[in-house]
């Protein structure tokens, strides 16, 4: 076959550039280690999402040291959680899927990106380095409303991360004379052991109580408040512990009035 | 004594006279969908509801990817077949057949996806006609079944084609036992043993698996199969359309410069390595989906960069062949021989821009098959400003500009205007370059193709360079010079078309070569192996991921059913509930 | 003229991506300009390659106006 000497200049020009495109990716797979989305996140039945473990509640999860789980729902038209926090320094692993069609989850400006195809889980791990707010959004068309479905992600500086929880319980009344509990369960979602202070504000007053929290539980805590010393009337509290925060009503009325009963006093973060 | 195709062989110049009227309808309706689009989505103008535009998105892909560039192809491809082997098609009555086949499918799919603009759309065996699927049917989006059954009779329809050319083919071997193929004829042939081979993929998706679900006869898909299974014709598709502008740039290009093509052993080369690579690289479609081994996608990822070669092959040829041209009219100097192209010449100049345009599609294309800078770029107006390249300008810029060459031929009159000729495919040069290079560059930051409105409620887009606005200014301002262009290409066929016939119609020839057939080696034309070769690699690039697939999600998947994601009317209520409950 | 009108149409039209392309490629070395900057320099470069193919012409004006 009869090649012009150019053309086979340029064919090799062709070839080592082809040849380089090839070297500099794999090298960005075996230096850098950006690897693929893959099969790692195995297969679910898109109808019985809630049985797999890692999906049985969606959300961040500690796994140790600084290493996460973040469990999504993307579903037509919103994702679950659609409001994500991780610590900064952090190496996070997604796993996300669908129980409806296919969407993608994509941390818009990062390489956070993936399709989340229905039966199929979705798993990446990424560093989190710098803190930074980063919008989230589907770019797989999934039905009318498509384009409202998007979520937020943020990276927070590490000392002001955790996964604390608290719970509070208390009665709604009490009668003058009496004492009473209020009740807070705080639980850790880290790993890690938590000492923190639980503080009770009530009638002007502060109460603070240490608390050690084993990794992974909880503990609860017990503020005792006497009737008397707050004297009739509605008292608003307000139990706080590591930026968590509930409150609630405990009303002291007449001893007489006996027909009351406890009941639960504080409502989620109302 | 004039010797237009019309003239050699009236009979076929009518179907491939349909056959392009049928592309340009396309064209008209998939282009004035697209100008929309590119105002509803950038905030410019916005006449239409959201929910609507997914319809008009499904008919702007399939109307022009699909329709506009097969039809094109049908005629180029049978003016090739029996302009080279100068002989008419063995039957005329089989080639009307699959045109109407093809016309057929065209028009099923259109009425399955514009029933997305009604309030109530009819029910037709059993189901409401729905359609608002876009380009890709992604199950378990469901279509409604007529959908599905045009889109095989139009691919059935393509086939029948290929049979055609194929029979011409043996027809003329018959006669003309010892001679090499003809170039043009052997372009045809390969590029339509690929498509056989991709089509497969996208039949048994349908036919096996879509069509019967839709049907209500299976009741579950696997949807990372039928999507797999997609890419497997969906890559190879855009080969489809790109060959007939190939074809073109090598037979046609060269002619109107004013000299011959630099070598037909490597055009051969060059086509034959586009039967062998085009199909077994679909998945580099798919770097993030999930359920497919990293493996299988770095096989994708280096079959698709040796791809990178017939093409770099086909920019020397059509360069050396233009600078071959100018010389013959009398160019001169390293680059002073440009100045001697025939740029008054809409076609040359059309074909020309093309090329240019595809060499900047050729460099994204490169990110985008770049497996891990992927990440950043897949999925949004990144890709799109790649394909509004490729297939808006290489292939859609070449056919309007062969269309000012090819209708005189067919119809034996003269073009209406070659001045507005030239200002069209000027004007489409321009516009794209806006429009292209602020998709581009919106992709680079993250904004996401194929959605109604790229406006968030809580965050903004963070451009490196210049704002969101300003891009979006350029998307609608390059959409509106490309319609205007648009218009006057429609304009100057149809004006055309009210022309008398005239004897100054050039002859029906194309290029010749300066390295002819004798020195590429028979083995070459010897397509048996070269399908074989074909098959086999296909075989090597899917047979493992699509055994994965099945294994993990099952060849019917878990009970995953059809899905129509809306919500009717205006229900913008019912959604801010359903948004309250699943926070 | 220099060149034939057909070539000096579709030198200005290549100048087009070079044009868009110039604001980011500048901000490259940290010169930031405007939309309305950008859109001068492509004036000018317009309005100089016009020029250049007006000017008068060499002796063969004629023939260099082929296509």
């Amino acid at each position: 076959m009869n090649i012009h000497t150019y053309e086979k200049v340029w064919l090799a020009a062709s070839m080592v550039l082809i040849v380089g495109f090839i070297a500099t990716i794999t090298y960005g797979a075996v230096g850098p280690g950006v690897s693929m989305i893959s099969d790692d996140g195995g297969s679910i039945d898109p109808s019985e999402i809630n049985d797999d473990e890692r999906f049985e509640e969606t959300g961040v999860t500690h796994v140790g040291g600084n290493e996460y789980e973040v469990a999504v729902l993307a579903q037509a038209w919103s994702y679950s959680p659609d409001e994500i926090e991780v610590p900064a320094g952090s190496e996070v692993t997604f796993y996300v899927t669908s129980p409806d069609v296919t969407h993608s989850f994509s941390v818009v400006g990062t390489n956070v990106n993936t399709m989340v195809v229905p039966g199929q889980v979705s798993e990446m791990t990424v560093e989190f380095d710098e803190p930074g707010e980063y919008g989230i959004l589907c770019n797989e068309y999934c039905g009318e409303y498509h384009h409202t479905m998007e979520g937020t992600l943020s990276v927070v500086p590490e000392d002001e991360f955790d996964l604390t929880e608290l719970s509070v319980e208390a009665p709604g009344e009490v009668e003058s004379g009496n004492e009473t509990t209020i009740n807070a369960t705080v639980s850790d979602g880290m790993q890690t052991d938590l000492e923190t202070t639980a503080t009770l504000e009530i009638g002007g007053e502060q109460y603070d109580e240490d608390v050690t929290i084993d990794g992974a539980g909880s503990e609860s805590v017990e503020f005792a408040v006497d009737a008397d010393q707050l004297g009739e009337g509605d008292h608003d509290w307000t139990v706080t512990v590591d930026g968590e925060e509930e409150s609630g009503t405990l009303s002291v009325v007449d001893g007489a009035n006996d027909d009351s009963g406890d009941s639960d006093g504080g409502d989620d973060d109302a | 004594m004039r010797n237009a195709y019309v003239d050699q062989f009236p009979a076929e110049a009518r179907v491939v006279k349909s056959a392009f009227w049928s592309s340009f309808l396309a064209l008209a309706i998939g282009g004035i969908f697209g100008l929309v689009q590119a105002l509803h989505r950038t905030d410019v103008l916005r006449f239409i509801d959201s929910t609507d535009y997914y319809t008009v998105l499904t008919a702007h892909g399939v109307l022009l990817a699909i329709t506009f560039t097969i039809f094109f192809l049908v005629g180029i491809f049978t003016w090739a077949v029996t302009t080279s082997l100068d002989r008419g098609v063995v039957d005329i009555r089989f080639t009307w057949s699959w045109y109407v086949m093809m016309v057929t499918g065209t028009v099923l799919v259109a009425v399955a996806i514009f029933s997305g603009f009604l309030e109530e759309p009819p029910s037709i065996l059993g189901s409401e006609l729905y359609a608002d699927v876009l380009f890709t049917f992604y199950s378990p989006l469901q279509a409604h079944p007529i959908f599905y059954i045009g889109l095989v009779l139009f691919v059935v329809g393509t086939w029948l084609a290929g049979f055609d050319w194929f029979r011409t083919w043996w027809a003329w071997r018959d006669e003309n036992a010892d001679e090499r193929i003809p170039l043009p004829t052997f372009m045809v042939l390969t590029t339509t043993l690929f498509w056989y081979i991709c089509t497969l993929g996208v039949a048994l998706s349908i036919l096996a698996f879509l069509l019967p679900w839709s049907l209500g006869i299976v009741d579950s898909v696997n949807p990372l199969l039928t999507r797999t299974l997609f890419w497997y014709f969906g890559h190879a598709v855009v080969y489809f359309w790109l060959m007939p502008t190939y074809v073109m740039w090598y037979i046609m290009l060269p002619k109107l410069s004013g000299g011959k093509l630099f070598s037909d052993p490597l055009a051969r080369v060059v086509f034959v390595l586009f039967l062998l690579l085009s199909t077994p690289l679909g998945i580099h479609h798919q770097y993030l989906d999930p359920g497919i081994a990293e493996g299988y996608k770095f096989i994708a990822m280096t079959n698709t960069m040796f791809l990178l070669l017939p093409s770099l092959l086909t920019a020397f040829t059509v360069v050396a062949s233009m600078e071959h041209g100018a010389r013959q009219r009398g160019g001169e100097g390293y680059l002073g021989w440009l100045t001697a192209l025939p740029w008054r010449d809409p076609v040359f100049t059309g074909m020309a821009l093309a090329g240019l345009m595809f060499a900047a599609a050729g460099f994204s294309g490169m990110i985008n098959a770049g497996m891990n800078i992927n990440y950043l770029v897949h999925n949004t107006w990144w890709v799109v400003g790649h394909f509004h390249l490729t297939v808006g300008t290489a292939v859609a810029l070449t056919f309007m500009a062969a269309a000012y060459w090819f209708i005189p031929q067919v119809t034996g009159k003269e073009l209406w205007s070659r001045s507005v000729a030239l200002g069209q495919v000027l004007l489409w040069f321009v516009g794209m370059t806006f429009m292209s290079n602020a998709m581009h560059r919106s992709g680079l930051f993250g904004m996401p193709r194929r959605t109604a409105e790229p406006q968030y409620q809580n965050f903004d887009f963070e451009p490196a360079v210049g704002t969101v606005a300003e891009m979006d200014a350029q998307v609608a301002l390059g959409a509106v010079l490309l319609v205007v262009s648009l218009v006057l290409f429609l304009l100057n066929m149809v004006l055309t078309s009210f022309n008398g016939t005239s004897d100054s119609i050039p002859d029906n020839t194309y290029a010749g070569t300066l390295s002819g057939p004798e020195d590429a080696p028979e083995i070459l034309d010897n397509l048996k192996l070269w399908t074989a070769i074909a098959v086999v690699l296909v075989i090597f690039a899917y047979t493992l991921p699509l055994a994965s697939i099945v294994e993990s999600g099952g060849l019917f998947g878990p009970g995953i059913d059809g899905r129509q994601l809306s919500l009717g009317a205006d229900l913008e209520p019912a959604l801010e509930t359903l948004r309250e409950v699943v926070a | 003229m220099r060149v034939s009108k057909g070539a000096l149409l579709v030198g200005i039209v290549l100048l087009v991506p070079f044009v868009i392309e110039l604001r980011t490629a500048l901000s490259w070395f940290g010169i930031e300009i405007t939309v309305v900057e950008s859109a001068l320099v492509g004036l000018a470069l317009a309005v100089a390659i016009t020029a250049w193919a007006l000017w008068p012409p060499n002796e063969d004006g004629e023939a260099a106006d082929r296509s």
